[in-house]
């Protein structure tokens, strides 16, 4: 059956979806309410015409520029730098952190063609030297939003490219005056040590801090 | 560990059947092409998930099929015989596209977990190549060693090949600002390399030297040396230094032109390097001395084992193949003498021709298979 086929097809296409498991989503969605599988479709078809990408921070929004860039709650000191605009859900589920995003779209790897110019370094140095313009001028936005960039944390993940990405980012941050930090790598919180690998207790160890 | 049985589905020639291996010593006797060295590429791959023989996956399984199995159980003690005690299994699925490896019902995430569970050693044709061959396959052979030894040489030497290619492909963009950043990390995991490989070669020369002379009686000594690409004794900051200064002349190669990727391994003598005045049979018995020494430096290990006691000698599961039809009868008889003797819980699996005199090579309990179109027959229990 053709439009059996085409459905398979297409959902196969999804992350993390194979041939069993589109084949029980498309027979659930011939099973399906008829309301479901329409607002499904219509959900995913003005999907892409709702959600757009932040002008400021690169991130998903449906407002632009989105909740986090005009919150007044934000700390605009800090910026952390995130590889995908799906790290920033992430880190804010932990709500530890209230300052702003800077979404890369990537992360530096020439062996694939991907230069400094494919990603979103030159508008974070923007973002950075507009920070400190602001400190100078005299408009009437509250204290919060005129504020200094003091520091960008780099939250890119922890691999060869992710460590490339993150030692060019500090090397372009050089002369702006501003502190530059690197999430922390280890141990999990909650974890055991006899469950870590070798390789995160040797990270560990070389990142060790005092008490 | 001694594997105590090994079992097989679709593999190569092999028929389909589970093969007794409980013995310090399985002789495999038969023609060319009946399927010994397919055994032990099957029990090679138990111990690391791939094949010795550098083929990929798809090209294992029998005629007509796409994937292909694989099990075996081993004594967690290290003893062989039925009051043993606990037993590790180990099972092996490709099923065409993914390989699923399980040790003792659970599955592996990274085949490299497999290094430190049963760790094999194989001796075959094509380690003459690490004597006569180019710098790369000698490389490769003291890469094999030394990550089977230090835990964390593996993923310094797979993070180091990530950034080499990186820093080539920056390098033919003439990406200067990316140099900058990859230099260090390149110098960072390109010195824990050095490091690792400083200390293979003090444990290889502490013996290689000496085990050379016994078995080939040359009457000169033939040494291991070691020279790397970066000069010894230099710094991080030197390093990064000199990267920075042959910069230009990279960019015009388009290549990395130093570091452990250019590392080389000689072997000499009073009159210079020995591989280029070596006879074959000089030749091959390097490979065979090089074998020796990392099986028993395997078997020796840190001087302590993971709960910070004294480390007991296990040795790896030694695989050998048509490896002493080089060797003159002294030759032979002297490099017999170097494996694990009886008792010590080694296991050691032999190809051998059937005119070859295996019967003299008996040493302690021993299997001896009679293989013919990919089936073993057991023939008798010396």
């Amino acid at each position: 059956m053709k439009a059996i086929e085409d459905l398979v097809s297409l959902l196969t296409r999804l992350p993390g979806i194979g041939r069993k498991s589109a084949l029980r989503m498309t027979y659930y969605l011939l099973k399906a309410d008829q309301g479901y599988t329409q607002a499904l479709a219509e959900r995913i078809g003005s999907l892409q015409g709702e959600i757009h990408f932040c002008s400021i921070c690169g991130s998903y929004t449906e407002v632009d520029p989105c909740a986090v860039c005009t919150g007044l709650d934000r700390d605009r000191r800090i910026i952390c730098v995130v590889e995908q605009p799906q790290d920033v859900l992430t880190i804010e589920a932990s709500k530890e952190y209230k300052g702003l995003y800077h979404v890369l779209g990537g992360l530096l790897s020439p062996l694939d063609g991907i230069g400094p110019d494919k990603l979103r370094i030159a508008s974070l140095v923007h973002r950075v030297r507009e920070g400190r313009s602001k400190e100078n001028s005299h408009d009437s936005v509250s204290e919060n939003h005129k504020a200094m960039v003091e520091e960008v944390v780099l939250a890119t993940n922890p691999t060869v490219e992710g460590d490339t990405t993150a030692l060019y980012i500090r090397k372009v941050l050089e002369r702006e005056g501003v502190r530059v930090t690197r999430l922390a790598t280890g141990i999990p919180v909650g974890g055991d040590l006899e469950y870590a690998d070798r390789l995160t207790l040797a990270r560990s160890f070389r990142g060790r801090m005092p008490l | 560990m001694p594997f105590s049985y090994a079992r097989f589905v679709s593999f190569r020639n092999l028929v389909d059947s589970e093969v007794d291996t409980k013995a310090e010593r399985i002789f495999l006797i038969g023609e060319n092409g009946q399927g010994k060295t397919n055994l032990l590429e099957a029990l090679y791959y138990l111990c690391y998930g791939s094949s010795f023989r550098g083929s990929v996956d798809q090209q294992i399984p029998t005629a007509g099929n796409q994937g292909f199995g694989l099990a075996a159980a081993w004594n967690s003690l290290g003893e062989l015989g039925e009051d043993a005690g606990l037993e590790d299994s180990i099972s092996i699925r490709f099923d065409g596209q993914i390989k699923d490896i399980r040790l003792n019902g659970k599955a592996l995430k990274d085949r490299k977990e497999l290094v430190f569970h049963n760790p094999a050693v194989v001796f075959c044709h094509e380690d003459f190549s690490f004597a006569s061959g180019d710098p790369e396959r000698r490389r490769f052979f003291f890469d094999q060693c030394a990550g089977m030894l230090y835990p964390s040489y593996i993923d310094s030497l797979r993070s180091y090949k990530r950034i080499l290619k990186q820093r080539n492909a920056a390098l033919k963009e003439s990406a200067h600002d990316l140099l900058d950043v990859l230099d260090p990390q390149l110098v960072r995991f390109g010195l824990a390399l050095m490091e690792e490989r400083q200390k293979l070669h003090r444990r290889f020369q502490a013996e290689f030297p000496r085990l050379y002379e016994y078995v080939s009686r040359l009457g000169r000594p033939v040494e291991l040396a070691y020279f790397p690409s970066w000069q010894k004794g230099m710094e991080f900051d030197d390093l990064v230094t000199l990267l920075g200064s042959r910069r230009e002349s990279e960019i015009f190669y388009g290549t990395t032109r130093s570091g452990p990727h250019r590392d080389r391994w000689d072997f000499t003598s009073q009159e210079g390097s020995f591989t280029d005045r070596a006879s074959t049979g000089q030749l091959r018995l390097l490979s065979l001395i090089l074998r020796i020494i990392q099986a028993s430096a395997v078997a020796s290990g840190e001087d302590h084992d993971d709960y910070g006691g004294e480390r007991k000698s296990r040795w790896p599961i030694l695989l050998l193949d048509d490896v002493l039809l080089e060797l003159d009868v002294g030759k032979r008889r002297r490099f017999l003498e170097l494996l694990p003797p009886p008792g010590q819980g080694a296991q050691a699996f032999f190809t051998f021709l059937p005119e070859e005199p295996w019967t003299e090579y008996e040493n302690g309990d021993t299997i001896v298979y009679r293989v013919h179109n990919g089936r073993f027959e057991n023939q008798k229990r010396l």
